[in-house]
């Protein structure tokens, strides 16, 4: 009897996962295999799941009339390059705040993490304001300075550096290291796999986000894959082959990424929630 | 006098400490203070005045914005959307995922399977699965209506519908983030003790049993944080109504974000100083709830501090 609930139980749960998986896998599968539909085929109905004829004009039709690749260019540089620099700053701050003693460590600490309590859409207009009197609107400096640094990650990266232990920078210190030294040769390299973590959160983030690069472009030029495609979508100036096209361009990258380094995807989520 | 030259000596060396320590924090804290904390202050400001995106005639105009949104029913409308949406969302969100941890407790190939599947809507954008789902949805040629009306189900044109179209935007918004809350609730129940589950089972427990009495009491404080995140979150809802609705029908998935963006950029006069205004509102409203939950978002771990 007990046995049999246990078995029930299992075979429900078996089910259920399997239900699930194919409501996420099979409209994911759908978007990608439909991009190689002709216009016909993919407003045709009763509607076909996989091309009866893999075509690849939708993709030959997006880049030659829309700026696609240079959004995709936009997109790599603007979640690359805030991925580089925030980086390189938030672990610059992580290991003051984690391996230095200074006046004004804890209160500073706080400021900066009370930052990551302030709503992006409170502090866009005056972002905008300001951009526009710095002269810097709808340009590449525009998109990344804002994002240089973040306290999320200042915030990960010192708590990961204050469980780095101090006997290594001590030894550093008595061969006569300086901070930058310490920081730059022996912190950095140790640390690896938290900044692995952290820069895919903030690459991930920045590609996917629309209403950051939207606001702040002006231009087509200038679009993001993820803005730009919001757009044309929203304006419908665009069908339905091509903006399927033009979709899957913007999702390949990162899902390429993700299957090859899921691991530094989820790791660093999975902790989030037990942090401490 | 040798004394005294070493303890110069040791204080000079802790002065310059403290100097290369502030050159480290500098650039982060130049960056957030010029792109966050000026731009805050700033917020309040600009809502204290009349200007538009061409920032002619600047003038001061008290609480002038603040005084327009009480007779403005659209702000009233995109409260009470935003709110709609979030109180659905979240609880939503978090028991489908809740539900899914309960039959994936196991760390075996399957599962783990499992987790990187429906993660795999997470690291699309919203704006692409949006996209997607428009199309999936659409009476015209979508897979769905199609699917729906050969088991004999007449679907209505979902997001042209003013009843349905939030509803559905939310279904959406649940497809694409229930792979993290599973992520982060499946890492916490993989940490619930086993021997926990040994004694439930010598007790007579079944899997649900386990599951109530088990992990859920062993992952609440973990519970508690995703539905903290996920609500902030779902207060600055946009991207996924920008794309699916743009706020319609009839302004029925219009949310407060979504009328800030309309107010300061989309229909003239771009009235940044009413827009920065509402954005005030939002903030106190995320605030206030933030403030409200705190505990439950920065007291985890089982009651420190």
């Amino acid at each position: 009897m007990k046995k049999r609930r246990i078995h029930v139980f299992g075979v429900i749960g078996y089910l259920v996962l399997i239900l699930v998986m194919l409501l996420v896998v099979m409209p994911l599968l759908w978007m990608i295999v439909s991009s190689f539909k002709s216009d016909a085929e993919a407003i045709k109905w009763p509607p076909l799941f996989f091309p009866t004829q893999w075509l690849t004009v939708q993709y030959e039709y997006v880049v030659k009339t829309i700026p696609v690749l240079q959004m995709l260019g936009n997109t790599v540089l603007f979640a690359a390059g805030v991925t580089v620099i925030s980086l390189f700053f938030d672990s610059m701050a992580a290991y003051a705040f984690a391996r230095m003693r200074f006046r004004g460590r804890k209160i500073l600490f706080s400021i900066i993490l009370l930052t990551m309590m302030i709503p992006f859409q409170v502090v866009m207009i005056p972002l905008y304001l300001e951009e526009f009197h710095l002269g810097i609107l709808n340009s590449y400096p525009g998109l990344i300075l804002p994002r240089a640094a973040s306290a999320y990650g200042i915030y990960m990266l010192t708590s990961f550096f204050t469980g780095v232990p101090k006997s290594l920078d001590e030894a550093a210190r008595i061969d006569g290291m300086g901070e930058w030294k310490i920081y730059s040769r022996v912190i950095l390299p140790l640390s690896k796999p938290a900044l692995v973590t952290l820069g895919i959160y903030h690459f991930m983030n920045n590609w996917n986000d629309l209403l950051y690069p939207m606001m702040l472009t002006t231009s087509v030029e200038m679009r993001t894959l993820s803005a730009g495609l919001a757009i044309l979508v929203g304006t419908n100036s665009i069908k339905i082959g091509p903006t399927l096209a033009a979709t899957v361009i913007s999702v390949a990258p990162l899902l390429i990424l993700f299957l090859f380094g899921q691991r530094f995807f989820m790791e660093g989520i999975a902790t989030s929630g037990m942090k401490e | 006098m040798k004394n005294e030259s070493t303890g110069r000596k040791k204080s000079s060396s802790r002065f310059h400490n403290q100097k290369s320590a502030y050159l480290f924090i500098a650039p982060s804290l130049a960056i957030l203070t010029v792109f966050v904390f000026v731009p805050l202050f700033g917020a309040f400001g600009i809502s204290l005045m009349n200007i538009d995106i061409y920032m002619n005639d600047i003038s001061f105009a008290g609480i002038k914005n603040y005084l327009k949104m009480f007779g403005d029913a659209r702000v009233g409308n995109a409260t009470f959307h935003t709110l709609y949406f979030a109180l659905l969302e979240v609880p939503l969100q978090v028991l489908v995922a809740l539900v899914l941890v309960m039959f994936m407790t196991k760390n075996t190939r399957f599962h783990k399977l499992l987790r990187t599947t429906f993660y795999l809507p997470y690291v699309c954008s919203m704006t692409a699965i949006s996209i997607m789902w428009a199309m999936l949805l659409n009476a015209n040629y979508g897979m769905v209506p199609y699917l729906l009306g050969k088991v004999g189900i007449q679907m209505p044109n979902l997001l042209a519908s003013v009843d349905w179209a939030m509803p559905t935007v939310i279904l959406v918004t649940v497809w694409k983030g229930f792979g993290y809350t599973l992520t982060v609730l499946s890492a916490a129940a993989l940490g619930v003790s086993h021997s926990l589950y040994e004694a439930a089972e010598l007790d007579g427990a079944n899997g649900f049993q386990k599951f109530l009495y088990v992990t859920i009491p062993g992952i609440k404080d973990t519970i508690g944080f995703c539905v903290v995140t996920t609500l902030i979150m779902s207060l600055q809802v946009f991207d996924q109504i920008y794309v699916m609705t743009s706020g319609g029908p009839q302004n029925s998935t219009e949310t407060l974000v979504g009328y800030i963006y309309n107010r300061g950029f989309q229909t003239a006069p771009y009235d940044l100083g009413y827009a920065s205004a509402i954005a005030v509102y939002l903030f106190l409203i995320i605030a206030l709830i933030t403030f409200v939950l705190r505990k439950y978002a920065f007291n985890q771990g089982g009651g420190e501090e």
